[in-house]
């Protein structure tokens, strides 16, 4: 909350340009999103917002364009980098190490593990240890406020769907993110849950200042919670702005009511 | 039932000696399977040709002893790092692609080095084969093989070998079991449950991958060193892919990420195909031979019905992981 004022964009996406076999996802979109800040990112089916995910975070690099995070240019980075740069995220099919314990999913997201290279697994076994200590509590705290103590032994797999989302939120929150990209979080989460997921996002950005970006389709949970909200269509972004003035831009209802008209006449495909 | 089955087998299966040769066959198939273990059962790489590794570990040593006059001590080494830089060379391109594109580069890459040592006979003697690079190790062997026979327990030859064998077997087991439960274990773990999902958490998954296959590449050298060593003499034919498929048997006998499992297996597996070498029933040797495999098959497809997670598998993890 400190530095928010008069300070850089935390993430600057300009003009980026992304296809797959000739069908353009991402087609020259820009937008700047500010640091501490929870932004929506809209827009209907196909509009290129999980393809801008994949961009931004090195899944699916841009061909044109460029982005920067905390000022440092991105573009062409390895996913790992990224996500060791401070930013985070989620998948739309929640992506959890089904076959591992729900709290080794998270004590294999804590950055920075001395024991994850081999040779100091077997030449310094007491420092490994030490950091197995540390981030095991706090992957116990973090466990206790999604109130998933009672699971830890449990197999992620095992898990309900929408239990495994809050243990994703969880494990990225083990990276100590500065920004968090979540993709479709509250899809097939049943309300309670959802609320808590929104509860834990609105506590971070409190108490952590991280930054959010968010796909949602259900427009309740985007205008109660998002502080802005980016549009995107067919790969670009169409509009930009607070939530409500959002609700009545034209060029957004033009979005949605086209494509929805489009989606009647084509039923076939 | 078992005198029964004695009563198929020819006496000679109750030698010493013959004893002696599975053990030491057990212990490399054994050091060979962990590598496939680590590979298949502990980072989802399905490395089907891990035979080319062993090949490359056999080979490199020979032919540095006999052709360059190397140390033999000094040409095992170099024989395991040549496998290590091999994997590297066959990982580096390959591990980007899908699972089952990196299956097929592996069994494509393991028949290129057979058949490679089958046509490069300057070097590696071709079919007629290769041999004489094992005098520094009889040297050490043979005083010790004569304290056996002195003792009177036994005149096998392969004593001593076998014995080397286990304490290595022994050794790589404890420490790949070991490793794979280190904090290095869980990153192999999440790299073969979800690769998208581990490097977005920050895990360089290829360099994983790659540390997974240049261990196991090491393992199948030492294995292909050993195996070297027992037989005297390399060929070709010794190095089918047959034998990397018998270790996915072990393993799967075992359970796919139990390393007490493919102990086990391995053992289960060798013993089975040895002493049925010498079942005795009035038909030819090509369909004893053959039977022989038919049984490994029809255990293997008894248990996929019974314990399909393996003799000491997880059930829930098998139904669980994502390979």
């Amino acid at each position: 909350m400190t530095e928010q004022t008069g300070s850089a964009p935390i993430l600057e996406v300009r003009d980026v340009v992304r296809s797959f076999d000739g069908l353009v996802a991402v087609d020259g979109a820009s937008f700047t999103i500010e640091r501490g800040t929870i932004t929506a990112l809209i827009g209907p089916n196909g509009a290129g917002k999980s393809t801008l995910f994949n961009v931004v975070t090195g899944f699916n690099p841009a061909e044109h364009g460029a982005v920067r995070f905390r000022g440092k240019a991105i573009t062409g980075l390895p996913p790992h980098r990224i996500s060791g740069l401070g930013l985070a995220r989620t998948f739309q099919l929640t992506k959890v190490f089904n076959a591992m314990s729900v709290l080794d999913n998270l004590l294999v997201s804590a950055p920075d593990h001395p024991g994850e290279h081999l040779v100091n697994s077997f030449l310094r076994a007491p420092r490994v240890r030490r950091q197995e200590r540390l981030i095991g509590d706090r992957a116990r705290a973090l466990l206790d406020t999604f109130s998933l103590a009672d699971k830890h032994d449990e197999y992620a797999g095992e898990l309900s769907g929408g239990q495994r989302k809050l243990l994703e939120l969880a494990r990225i929150l083990m990276l100590g993110p500065d920004m968090v990209l979540l993709d479709e979080p509250m899809s097939g989460v049943n309300p309670t849950l959802g609320r808590q997921l929104l509860d834990h996002i609105h506590r971070l950005r409190k108490e952590e200042g991280t930054t959010f970006l968010f796909v949602e389709h259900d427009m309740d949970v985007v205008m109660q919670n998002a502080d802005s909200v980016i549009v995107m269509a067919e790969g670009k972004v169409i509009a930009r702005g607070l939530p409500e003035e959002i609700r009545r831009d034209p060029a957004v209802l033009e979005a949605y009511l086209g494509s929805a008209s489009r989606r009647r006449k084509g039923s076939d495909g | 039932m078992s005198s029964f089955i004695l009563s198929l087998l020819s006496p000679a299966v109750l030698s010493l000696d013959f004893w002696i040769s599975v053990v030491l066959l057990v212990g490399i198939a054994g050091i060979f399977s962990l590598g496939i273990q680590l590979n298949a059962g502990s980072s989802g790489l399905l490395n089907v040709g891990h035979v080319g590794f062993m090949a490359i570990g056999a080979y490199t040593m020979a032919i540095l002893v006999v052709d360059l006059g190397v140390n033999l001590w000094l040409a095992i080494l170099a024989g395991i790092a040549v496998a290590v830089l091999t994997s590297l060379l066959i990982g580096l391109p390959s591990l980007r692609l899908r699972h089952d594109y990196f299956a097929i580069a592996t069994i494509a890459f393991a028949e290129v080095v057979r058949l490679f040592a089958q046509n490069a006979r300057g070097l590696t003697g071709g079919n007629q084969g290769k041999s004489g690079y094992d005098g520094a190790w009889r040297a050490i062997a043979e005083p010790m093989s004569a304290f056996f026979v002195d003792l009177g327990w036994t005149d096998s030859h392969l004593l001593p070998l076998a014995i080397v064998t286990w304490v290595i077997y022994l050794l790589t087991l404890a420490g790949v079991s070991y490793a794979v439960r280190t904090p290095w274990g869980r990153v192999l773990r999440a790299v073969r449950e979800d690769e998208d999902a581990a490097s977005a958490l920050g895990k360089n998954v290829l360099s994983y991958k790659l540390q997974s296959l240049a261990i196991a590449a090491a393992l199948a050298a030492v294995a292909g060193v050993i195996f070297a060593l027992d037989i005297r003499f390399l060929v070709p034919e010794e190095f089918l892919p047959d034998f990397t498929f018998l270790a996915y048997a072990a393993v799967i006998l075992g359970g796919l990420g139990s390393y007490a499992g493919v102990f086990v297996g391995t053992i289960t597996i060798w013993v089975l195909l040895e002493v049925t070498r010498f079942l005795d029933l009035p038909i030819s040797s090509d369909r004893i031979a053959a039977i022989r495999f038919i049984l490994i098959g029809l255990v293997l497809i008894f248990l996929s019905m019974r314990k399909p997670e393996g003799l000491l598998g997880e059930r829930r993890e098998m139904v669980l992981r994502h390979d």
